[in-house]
């Protein structure tokens, strides 16, 4: 039985997987598309291993979508191949991939009840009717939508249609599931129920899974890794760890969470920034002296306090309350911090652009700290405060050009 | 204390307005064939629409208009599929020439036709040596009715190819389906409204034309004569009540197709 086999994984057979390298069930090999002149994807490359789920995660027109397409067969790639389960599938239409696409609108059928909808794809493979009305009915306990199995789609809320497009690729055993912007038409609370449901139920039937969103909420909660896409190129691909931490580049800082950005230029094994000097950690010793870098951090990274700085922590500069913002969880302090004083972080000296009237000299700059509630409620900030701006973790960055859209000159 | 509405006085006066003017427009016609046609009892109306003239009239109107609805639901259906699908040089211009028909007078579709098929026509005088005579028969009657209610059903289909969510179609090719048992399983039933109204339009409209089918069939009553010929002839001989049983036949059918099509819409298309 096809759908048994889809919803309980059996350990795989694969030999590489008794030898502990994980399986391959999808690989998209220097995939380039263009329309016309406009290249709109550049030399894609990744691999989804069996049961992963992998999140492309970029904006709109940034080219996710026409991967999942290409993969799907329902677009043609300009080079490249793709790969299901090691086999070529570049060639063959649509109908002859196996994969299941759960569309961004669902695209259920509406003259069909929800059983019809799950069974369509082993009618059309002429199965034997019992077989497909036990398949049906195995899916339909899997997605808990047994008492709506003769509803039509109109008659369901978005969460439940989604679990009846879910289902009905499952019920074809398919090599991959690919979810096109799939809570994009669903109101904020039900999207985080869903996330954690489908999360789930993925790893129930152990289907690999591409999901395409330009939520990066939604990135790092479904995904096992993060393809960063834009402009048609891969940024970075890493676990949502790796590239919240160490972003690759400006793009992939900024683009993934709140990320402040100071210019630097690197002295003496130590980042510059203004007059302070932040040294250089582990890691970094491919930049060379005097290269410009930019100086990343996270909001939650950075540390304010009234006095010293916290210890362990490098100081960048000192600094004055801007606003103060309480957001919930955090609350969220501007603070503009003085670059022209030597490295000091004595707050008491007063900051050299409070007495120049210039407020947006390149001296002083604008960041954004975040700070538990715990910590907002026992050292109140307010308005005007002086603080030691320090950091507790910060990447540091080549400072290049960001990337345009390529095209092909006009006259070749 | 109840609060007193002011008393709209335009609403019973308009409807009224309205009702009134539609009084020798629309109703009186239409009341004075029913009180004509029955004017002289039920059983010499019988007798009227029972003569085997006026039988086969009814069933020549009925069979000829059934194969041009056929037909022009078929290809409604496949050039709504071609026109909303592909996009093409000329596009535009071919839907503008289906849809042209309509525009044209009936009398010159019929004048058109003959020229074309009838014995000294510029294809007719090829066939007519081999024996192969279109114009005169039921078959020129069919003809005739193709040409004029062409664009109707094409031109309910088509909308509501436009509006199908292309995703459905996508949906079932990466389920594995081919693209025949997606157009039978997924297409389909998304046009069964539009397929149905469609056909009702143009099974009327060829039910009553006139202007064409007087020139192409030759009006042999017994033959090529349908109902409404057979109205225009009869009164013409000055047997009105023969003409009247036959108008109040034709009356209430098209009363009933556009019931039809008027209170069957929604459950047609209901999900």
């Amino acid at each position: 039985m096809q759908a048994k086999q889809a919803m309980v994984k059996e350990p795989s057979t694969n030999p590489d997987a008794k030898r502990g390298a994980p399986v391959v069930a999808t690989s998209v090999v220097g995939i380039s598309k263009r329309f016309g002149k406009t290249s709109v994807l550049e030399n894609i490359n990744f691999d989804v291993a069996e049961g992963e789920a992998l999140v492309l995660l970029g904006a709109s027109g940034s080219g996710k979508t026409t991967i999942l397409r290409i993969i799907a067969g329902l677009e043609q790639p300009y080079t490249g191949k793709v790969m299901l389960h090691g086999k070529d599938v570049t060639e063959l239409p649509a109908r002859e991939r196996g994969v299941g696409v759960i569309f961004q609108s669902y695209a259920l059928f509406p003259k069909m009840t929800v059983e019809k909808n799950i069974g369509y794809g082993l009618r059309i493979r002429r199965r034997k009717r019992r077989e497909i009305r036990e398949t049906v009915n195995e899916l339909l306990a899997l997605v808990q939508l047994e008492e709506h199995r003769k509803k039509y789609p109109s008659q369901l809320s978005g969460g439940q249609q989604q679990r009846v497009a879910i289902a009905r690729t499952l019920a074809y055993n398919p090599e991959v599931l690919l979810f096109d912007e799939p809570f994009g038409a669903l109101d904020a609370q039900t999207r985080g129920h869903l996330r954690r449901e489908i999360r789930a139920l993925l790893r129930k039937v152990n289907v690999p899974a591409i999901f395409i969103t330009h939520d990066q909420e939604e990135a790092l909660e479904l995904g096992d890794r993060i393809a960063v896409i834009n402009l048609g190129h891969i940024e970075q691909i890493g676990t949502p760890f790796e590239v919240y931490t160490k972003p690759a580049n400006e793009y992939v800082a900024t683009f993934l969470g709140a990320a402040n950005i100071l210019a630097g230029v690197v002295k003496d094994r130590s980042v510059e920034v203004g007059s302070a000097l932040v040294p250089l950690p582990e890691g970094y010793e491919k930049y060379h002296e005097g290269q410009k870098v930019k100086l990343v951090f996270r909001p939650e990274d950075v540390s304010l306090s009234k006095g010293e700085v916290t210890p362990g922590h490098a100081c960048i500069a000192k600094g004055i309350v801007e606003s103060t913002n309480f957001v919930g969880a955090y609350e969220r302090v501007g603070v503009r911090i003085d670059l022209s004083d030597s490295g000091s972080c004595d707050t008491n000296e007063t900051p050299f652009y409070l007495t120049t009237q210039t407020p947006e000299s390149q001296t002083s700059k604008p960041i954004i700290a975040t700070r538990p509630k715990p910590e907002a409620t026992a050292t109140r900030l307010t308005i005007g405060d002086r603080v030691a701006v320090g950091l507790s973790s910060f990447t540091v960055l080549a400072d290049v050009a960001p990337r345009k859209r390529e095209s092909e000159s006009p006259r070749g | 204390m109840r609060h007193v509405r002011g008393f709209d006085v335009a609403r019973p006066l308009s409807i009224g307005v309205l009702v009134i003017m539609m009084m020798p427009l629309v109703f009186l016609p239409l009341a004075s064939i029913f009180i004509f046609g029955t004017s002289k009892g039920l059983t010499s109306f019988w007798a009227a629409l029972m003569a085997p003239e006026a039988v086969f009239a009814l069933k020549l109107s009925m069979v000829t208009s059934f194969w041009a609805t056929l037909f022009n639901v078929f290809f409604g259906l496949f050039a709504a599929y071609v026109l909303s699908r592909y996009n093409f040089w000329g596009r535009n211009a071919l839907i503008v020439t289906i849809s042209l028909p309509t525009a044209i007078p009936t009398a010159v579709a019929g004048f058109a036709l003959l020229l074309l098929w009838g014995p000294y026509g510029i294809l007719g005088r090829f066939l007519a040596p081999h024996g192969i005579q279109t114009m005169f028969t039921a078959g020129a009657i069919i003809l005739a009715n193709i040409f004029v209610t062409f664009p109707l059903a094409f031109g309910v289909i088509k909308p509501v190819f436009d509006t199908m969510s292309r995703s459905l179609e996508e949906a079932s090719a990466t389920i594995g389906a081919t693209r025949v048992q997606t157009f039978w399983h997924v297409t389909l039933p998304s046009l069964r409204g539009a397929i149905v109204s469609g056909a009702l339009l143009t099974f009327a409209r060829a039910v009553g034309e006139f202007g064409s089918t007087i020139l192409v069939s030759g009006n042999l009553a017994g033959r090529t004569q349908t109902a409404p010929l057979y109205i225009f002839a009869k009164f013409n001989e000055g047997q009105i009540e023969a003409a009247n049983a036959i108008a109040i036949v034709l009356a209430l059918f098209s009363f009933l197709i556009f019931s039809v099509l008027f209170f069957a819409r929604d459950w047609l298309d209901v999900d």
